[in-house]
């Protein structure tokens, strides 16, 4: 029961990149790869949240897996590696946690008494950090790999024979 | 007394000038090309340039690209890289000269297949020594490079829309509600930006639009879930790549650059927040 549960995600989390891919206007030839990308690190993110590590920690994870994919799928079809990784993992934004900071906000400047208000306050807090740092983690886990393996052009990691001797 | 000393003193230097120019000619007729050359190259550079930072390519790789291409030619290539202007400085080392330039970036849209197309274009200027004639037809190939059909988008982004909906447990009802939202929201977005309205008040107006469908479809229906269907009808316009870009540019140490996208990122995040403000008003949820 639960894995058909995964496998659906899995399908919707790749067509919210591949819709994404589309608004980018990627080339024609690296969207199914996009569509998987997303797919495996947003796969990847609601495995850790279904094993108990926190929000962040799991998008920090499923950002890391896209931005090493990313990479090879660079390779595979010739184009930069961010091309893939933004739409890739733009379908773990946190939009519930966003929506709710808002809704905090609006409720926050309507006239409430002090009890609600701090409750208010709390809640709007949570969300809006939560919000702020899965969104710095996100970022962080696709410029990762070019971080680790401190090259200036991807085409120059791991798969060498590409580079055909020239320059470096 | 003081004008015949000047006479005197730079009298002394006019025929080893005259003397020195005409002795040779075989380099000045070089020196001529090279200046030839560096003009023409950044003129390709700086559209270069202006072509990636309008697509969404980070500062690093403008940088890099520009180096690149500027190398192969024999040129060192120094950039000033800012949100809506490109400095270049070309210098050749052999003659000492230098050519500087500067030109004005395009207005600003995520178009990953002109950076996709001048990134193989600067590895195959350097894999198969291109010229200037070559470079200039793939940059006019490149700006005439078609986007996908409307309707295409606007079903496929529609689709993601549903797909958020869904992964954040909303039902079938909810997703076709988000799927409407988000169709008609994208195109006032496009109708907007043809109508050249200032690209903040787009995304206002496209976020207004859908929070307006959603949250109908909220009200009007007993028992549906508020946040699944407003909360999603608004995510195709979060600013994924200036945000993405800006920590990238602040890892690379390029932090004005980054500092600026990262508040364009943010005015673009306002602008949805005060449409679904007004929206959500309106309905009073």
């Amino acid at each position: 029961m639960e894995w058909t549960v995964l496998l659906e995600s899995w399908i919707w989390l790749g067509c919210a990149a591949a819709g994404f891919a589309i608004l980018f206007n990627v080339p024609v030839r690296t969207i199914a790869v996009i569509f998987l990308l997303g797919s495996l690190g947003g796969s990847l993110k609601l495995l850790a949240l279904k094993l108990g590590v926190g929000a962040i920690l799991s998008s920090f994870a499923g950002a890391v897996l896209v931005g090493f994919l990313s990479i090879y799928a660079g390779h595979l079809r010739h184009a930069p590696p961010f091309i893939f990784a933004i739409p890739a993992v733009i379908p773990m934004v946190p939009g519930a946690f966003a929506y709710r900071m808002m809704l905090g906000l609006i409720r926050l400047t309507r006239d409430v008494d002090e009890a609600t208000f701090l409750h208010l306050l709390e809640e709007t807090v949570t969300n809006g950090l939560k919000t702020f740092f899965v969104l710095m983690v996100l970022a962080l886990g696709v410029a990762a790999p070019m971080l680790l393996t401190r090259r200036e052009s991807a085409k120059h990691i791991k798969i060498q024979t590409i580079v055909r001797g020239k320059r470096r | 007394m003081l004008k015949c000393c000047f006479i005197l003193f730079f009298g002394c230097f006019l025929p080893l000038n005259c003397h020195w120019v005409f002795k040779l000619p075989v380099a000045s007729d070089m020196k001529e090309k090279v200046i030839k050359s560096s003009q023409e190259l950044s003129k390709i550079l700086l559209e270069v340039g202006a072509m990636l930072m309008a697509a969404g390519a980070n500062t690093s790789r403008i940088r890099t690209t520009i180096t690149r291409i500027a190398n192969v030619y024999g040129f060192n290539a120094e950039l000033l890289i800012t949100h809506r202007a490109l400095m270049l400085s070309v210098y050749d080392d052999k003659l000492d000269y230098f050519q500087s330039s500067l030109k004005r970036t395009f207005p600003h849209g995520a178009n990953f297949k002109v950076v996709s197309g001048i990134s193989r274009m600067s590895w195959k200027i350097v894999e198969e020594q291109w010229n200037y004639e070559q470079i200039w037809n793939e940059i006019n190939r490149l700006k005439s490079l078609s986007h996908y059909p409307r309707i295409v988008i606007l079903l496929m982004v529609g689709l993601s829309g549903a797909s958020f909906c869904r992964l954040f447990g909303g039902g079938a009802p909810d997703m076709l509600a988000t799927f409407v939202a988000t169709f008609i929201g994208l195109i006032v977005r496009q109708e907007a930006i043809k109508m050249n309205f200032n690209a903040y008040l787009c995304v206002f107006f496209a976020s207004f639009t859908s929070v307006l469908i959603a949250g109908g479809y909220v009200h009007f229906t007993p028992g549906a879930q508020a946040e699944y269907a407003i909360a999603t009808s608004v995510l195709y316009l979060i600013p994924g790549v200036p945000l993405i870009n800006s920590l990238s540019d602040l890892l690379d140490g390029n932090i004005m650059n980054g500092i600026m996208r990262g508040m364009n990122g943010l005015i673009i995040a306002f602008a949805i927040a005060l449409g679904m403000l007004c929206s959500i008003l309106i309905y009073y949820i």
